[in-house]
């Protein structure tokens, strides 16, 4: 919202040395943000009234004159002009060479050189309304019109902005931090916070005294919905402009002059934050009835727009139609007309709910509906009234007011609170001497009185729709009336145990800190919901989905089962930039498969669980790796996060996974997760070609942290232990599981073999085909003595007839690389 | 000749103990013993000595040949264990390998930050589900029946459960402020919780503005706290994430929620509170709403407004890390663009 300073200043005197910078910081602090302070006359820099002395003819251009220009004082300059209204005698707006003006009303601002226009020095230039951004005020048809400041009482040289009125300051205020203040919605509101702030006085509307005059018989038919309508039926008028003033100060804060009568209507309004409305009251047809507005019957607004209206709405409406939508906005059929002569002037106050709803209903934003809407108070209406009929006096000389009436059935009560003064020091956490909170509250119009502890606050009408109701709204009139910053910060105490040991809280953390600081995988965020192409792609059969209702698009109305769509579309993404990389994300999924209420049983909430999902990519055949890679992580994920352990089982298929390569992550016989190769098809249908992506998701809340670290202390090995690498030819079909499980057999614990290990699996051209090598280390030592070279062989030859004998191996090679190495820190002791 | 020698003496000790590697050694070595060495020169002058001098000064400058040598081989063998097997062209200017490339989000980063500072404070961490009911959105928080925000345009209801009322009205939580009244609900007061997550609102997007965002509620319950004790919490907080002090002001603001409510700015880090382009030349930049629980608020926890208050905050994760890292575009958080992400470390 815009506001005029020079208007304030109508309604309260601001003293010189209340500086313009404390205003603003001040009303900011305590009542409304202003977010700008502009001083308007600074667009008018270098702009001065000229009167044109002498018109030449220009030598070089037939659309062009020069115009010998008095600037002031008899200084009289030669300026190139094009347009088609210059007089001897005129006055009009010059721009001085460093003036910033619009070329013919459009693009940026440019500065004014001195500069020659086809041959002919220019002093600056004379300009259009449009060029100094004054066409509102001063419109015109033909572009090549340029502005006739002649009615003005302005001598040659005068500066423009002085001359017209515009050493003003225009405060722009956050609308957000108006709308629990109907109060503020207009000048004399803010005036009104500004006499209380700084202790001024304020000038108060002298009450428009009821006329002797014919009732106008308004019937309020839905007094729930308007509270209270004047109808004042004003002849005599005409459609002219208004005076200048009234018009610039509409246009300075933001609104378009139309002619006196609207402007009359638009001006009060900013004044006084009350909407009025005038209808052509010869084209009302009988008597005014506020009513509810029947079922798709229509309506045609002021801008040309037919609604159908619902039971819902409440209309204005005469003997036969609707002729305005309450509060929201006039119709066409009676709007004030080029040949108004007679109007019905409106001043009412209305519901604030059903304006909005209505206002939202046909996306009709008005400036009298975001004002309607917040709840005014009734009693504005008064004030309104007062401004409005006088200054229909004053601007109609034969204006007669042939009809009035004020339907106000029910006026609104101050509303009454009753306040400990102990309380209030409780929460301030400061003693405010009584008559101190009494004076400041005074100062807002609150009727205040205090007896011992017990104080009693009237709140002012125009607080009293809502805004301020409990004792709380109390604590914050006085915290900001003293200021916020005269509190003096107390330090916080008290100790709380709760915060020790979260687990559960932890264990989230603790993986996303092992995924992306000990796996290299960067953590990503996605949306909660997931485009169809994706879910098709990834999920295609997937059940008890949620979805919403008003989607951010047609398509992404599902919300995740799942965190693996949205890691594919990561993926697909990333893929245009790079071709290896790891993300994972930690997020929860939804269905609808189950409801529960954990806080309130009048409540029902589907399934929410928090997962963890990882997508490592790589080339398309490097899949063994990455199967490796993303197994890696998530056997070595327990240990490092502190949970129980889980084990790998394939018991159902994840839908994207590829037939050969997935299995489920189990805990307790529950499926907790999955682990799979992207399928072929699901990559396609990501638009991901030629990269293999390795997917695993995780069910955090089915994880079990432990209370503490877990891990145990083993002995040092006193006795050398030795690496024993052995290659063996495998059929394919053999699997290590088996591999492993036949070489450690039937094991005592005094045995040789202390660790195994998997190293590699080769295929290839020295091996035979249907064969496999692998490569599998051993370590071999005891824990009693060093061992001789025979009794490691001994040891070694055992396991390699064993696998010979159980899975039909061949020896390829032997080899010890080095003595009393450690173990591999990943491998399990056996 | 005796002074020569002498000489010879001191500056040939001087330049064996400075030479500082063995091909300087050697030139020494060829200077004083070599075929035109200063002592080799002595050795070839005695047999024109005068005979009484011959023996004398021919002792004198043998014995001085043998001290050279063996100064110069303690010398030689004193540098060759100082000195490096490694080529002397051996390139320093390589960059070094790069441990693991992996990151946590940068908004992570700033709630895990966050929770240090708060776990500092006594504060426990709370968290609530994505989707949650009209009950805990609105109801609770004395939003009134009509409040704009309930409307479709701000919040997300779920399809088949958006004309249903309470807590069967379904939606993407618009705000965190529901879940304090659950923690509330299940916590004996006096309190103090924090409860940072994801919220989601029916907006349309730019720069500035994301339909997802994330955000940082902190929330103390007591017989009596101030607003005052609250601004020490928030200076606590923000001189942890920005690493130095940082002034903090109050001013009013209005949540339905909370009443008294404020907005609370920081002073422009930037401009150090002169006015600059990133703070409008105001000096402060608005940080984050907070205030007291509103007394419906705190009945729909069960607990009395008589007997209880408190100080609540709101951060906007977002904003904050935009704020420290300078980011232009809110929508990168989501975007999973590593070209993002993996910038922040």
């Amino acid at each position: 919202m815009k506001v005029s300073l020079n208007w304030i200043k109508d309604y309260v005197t601001i003293p010189p040395e209340l500086e313009l910078s404390r205003l603003v910081t001040d009303l900011t602090m305590a009542t409304v943000e202003v977010e700008d302070a502009t001083e308007l006359a600074s667009k008018y820099e270098n702009m001065v009234v000229g009167t044109i002395v002498e018109i030449l003819p220009h030598p070089n251009a037939d659309k062009l004159k020069i115009c010998m220009t008095d600037i002031g004082g008899g200084d009289i300059r030669k300026i190139v002009c094009g347009g088609i209204n210059m007089a001897t005698g005129m006055k009009v707006a010059v721009a001085r060479p460093g003036a910033m003006v619009r070329w013919h009303g459009e693009g940026d601002l440019v500065a004014i050189g001195n500069a020659k226009v086809r041959g002919e020095e220019s002093y600056g230039m004379i300009c259009a309304s449009s060029e100094i951004g004054l066409f509102d005020l001063f419109p015109y048809t033909d572009e090549a019109t340029i502005l006739d400041l002649s009615a003005f009482d302005a001598q040659a040289g005068t500066s423009l902005a002085q001359a017209l009125g515009l050493d003003d300051i225009i405060l722009e205020i956050d609308n957000k931090s108006l709308t629990n203040r109907p109060d503020l919605w207009g000048h004399y509101g803010i005036a009104r916070e500004i006499s209380a702030l700084f202790d001024l006085p304020l000038s108060e509307f002298k009450p428009y005294p009821p006329p002797g005059v014919p009732s106008l018989g308004v019937e309020l038919a839905d007094t729930t919905r308007c509270f209270r309508y004047i109808g004042v039926k004003i002849e005599g008028l005409s459609i002219k402009p208004s005076p200048f003033e009234v018009q610039s100060r509409i246009w300075r804060v933001g609104m378009r002059p139309i002619n006196a009568i609207v402007d009359i209507t638009n001006y009060v309004m900013l004044a006084t934050g009350q909407p009025l409305h005038a209808f052509d009251s010869d084209r009302v047809n009988g008597h005014i009835t506020v009513r509810r507005a029947q079922e798709s019957e229509n309506f045609l607004m002021l801008n040309g727009i037919e609604l159908s209206l619902c039971n819902e709405d409440l209309v204005i409406a005469d003997d036969i139609e609707p002729i305005g939508l309450a509060g929201v906005k006039g119709g066409e059929k009676d709007s004030v007309l080029p040949d108004t002569q007679k109007v019905i002037l409106e001043i009412a106050n209305f519901e604030a709910i059903g304006i909005r709803r209505t206002s939202a209903r046909y996306e009709t934003r008005t400036e009298a509906a975001s004002r309607n809407e917040k709840g005014i108070d009734p009693q504005r209406c008064d004030i309104a009234l007062s401004l409005a009929m006088s200054m229909f006096a004053e601007m109609f000389d034969k204006m007669a007011v042939t009809g009035y009436s004020d339907n106000y059935p029910v006026p609104l009560e101050r509303k009454k609170i009753d306040v400990s003064l102990d309380w209030l020091e409780k929460n301030l956490g400061k003693r405010i001497p009584d008559d101190e909170i009494s004076r400041m509250l005074a100062r807002l119009g609150f009727d205040v009185s205090i007896d011992g502890d017990a104080m009693r606050v009237v709140v002012p009408t125009w607080r009293s729709t809502g805004d301020v109701s409990i004792p709380n709204d109390i604590i914050e009139e006085v915290a900001r009336m003293h200021g916020f910053d005269r509190f003096d910060a107390t330090s916080i105490t008290a100790t709380f145990e709760g915060s020790i040991n979260q687990p559960k809280i932890d264990i989230d953390r603790k993986l996303r800190e092992y995924l992306a600081t000990r796996c290299g995988m960067n953590e990503i965020y996605t949306y909660p919901w997931v485009l169809d192409a994706y879910m098709n792609a990834v999920l295609p059969d997937a059940d008890s989905v949620l979805s919403i209702s008003t989607p951010p698009s047609p398509d992404e109305r599902y919300l995740r089962p799942s965190l693996i769509p949205n890691l594919c579309k990561a993926v697909s993404d990333n893929l245009r930039y790079y071709d290896e990389f790891k993300i994972f994300e930690s997020a929860q999924v939804f269905s609808s498969r189950s409801f529960s209420a954990e806080y309130d049983k009048r409540e029902s909430l589907p399934l929410q669980r928090r997962n963890v999902a990882g997508a490592c990519v790589g080339g398309a055949e490097s899949y063994g790796v990455l199967y490796r890679e993303a197994k890696g992580i998530l056997e070595t994920l327990p240990r490092f996060t502190h949970i129980e352990p889980y084990s790998f089982d394939r018991i159902i298929k994840p839908a994207w996974a590829d037939s050969v390569i997935w299995q489920n992550i189990v805990l307790d016989g529950t499926v907790i997760g999955s682990l799979g190769l992207l399928s072929k098809k699901a990559s396609l249908d990501c638009g991901i070609k030629n990269s293999a992506v390795m997917l695993f998701e995780l069910d955090i809340d089915a994880l079990t942290p432990y209370p503490s670290r877990t891990n145990k202390f083993e002995r040092l090995a006193e006795y050398p232990h030795t690496d024993y690498d052995i290659s063996m030819l495998f059929d394919l079909n053999v699997r290590w599981e088996e591999i492993y499980n036949s070489i450690i057999g039937k094991k005592s614990p005094d045995d040789l073999l202390r660790h195994v290990s998997f190293v590699d699996e080769y295929r290839g051209r020295q091996v035979p085909a249907g064969k496999k090598s692998i490569t599998i280390r051993l370590v071999i030592g005891s824990l009693k003595k060093t061992l001789t070279s025979d009794e490691i062989e001994g040891c070694a030859n055992a396991i390699v007839k064993r696998l010979t004998k159980t899975l039909g191996a061949d020896l390829r090679s032997t080899a010890s690389p080095a003595q009393g190495r450690e173990q591999e820190p990943n491998q399990a002791s056996l | 000749m005796k002074e020569k020698l002498e000489e010879i003496l001191r500056s040939g000790e001087e330049k064996i103990t400075q030479a500082i590697n063995t091909i300087e050694l050697q030139d020494v070595k060829a200077s004083l013993l070599g075929k035109m060495g200063s002592v080799t020169e002595i050795l070839k002058e005695i047999p024109r000595l005068d005979a009484s001098m011959r023996a004398e000064i021919g002792k004198a400058a043998n014995k001085l040949k043998d001290h050279f040598t063996e100064m110069i081989d303690a010398r030689r063998e004193e540098l060759s264990l100082k000195a490096s097997e490694i080529p002397t062209d051996f390139d320093l200017t390589v960059p070094g390998l790069q441990p693991h490339g992996g990151a946590l989000h940068p908004i992570t980063q700033m709630c895990y930050d966050l929770n240090d500072t708060f776990r500092s404070m006594g504060f426990e961490i709370f968290e609530e589900s994505d989707i949650s009911s009209e009950l805990y959105a609105f109801d609770n928080l004395n939003f009134p029946a009509d409040h704009p925000a309930r409307e479709s345009m701000d919040t997300y209801w779920l399809a088949g459960y958006e004309d249903k009322r309470g807590g069967e009205r379904l939606c993407l939580r618009p705000h965190l402020t529901g879940a304090s009244v659950r923690y509330l609900q299940t916590h004996n007061p006096p309190c103090r919780f924090v409860y940072p997550g994801r919220a989601y609102r029916n907006e349309s997007t730019d720069a500035r503005h994301e339909r997802a965002f994330y955000q940082y509620e902190a929330l103390i319950i007591d017989r009596e706290f101030t607003f005052s004790a609250g601004k020490v919490m928030i200076k606590s907080i923000l001189s942890k994430i920005f690493g130095r002090d940082v002034p903090v002001r109050m001013r009013v603001g209005f949540f339905p929620f909370v009443e008294p409510g404020f907005e609370i700015d920081m002073g422009c880090l930037v401009c150090g509170g002169a006015g600059c382009s990133v703070c409008k030349h105001v000096g402060w930049i608005e940080l984050m709403p907070g205030g007291t629980p509103h007394p419906n608020v705190l009945r729909a926890a069960g607990l009395d407004p008589n007997e209880y208050t408190g100080f609540y905050v709101n951060i906007g994760l977002d904003r904050l890390v935009m704020m420290r890292y300078e980011v232009s575009d809110v929508r990168l958080f989501r975007s999973a663009d590593l070209r993002f992400l993996s910038q922040f470390k």
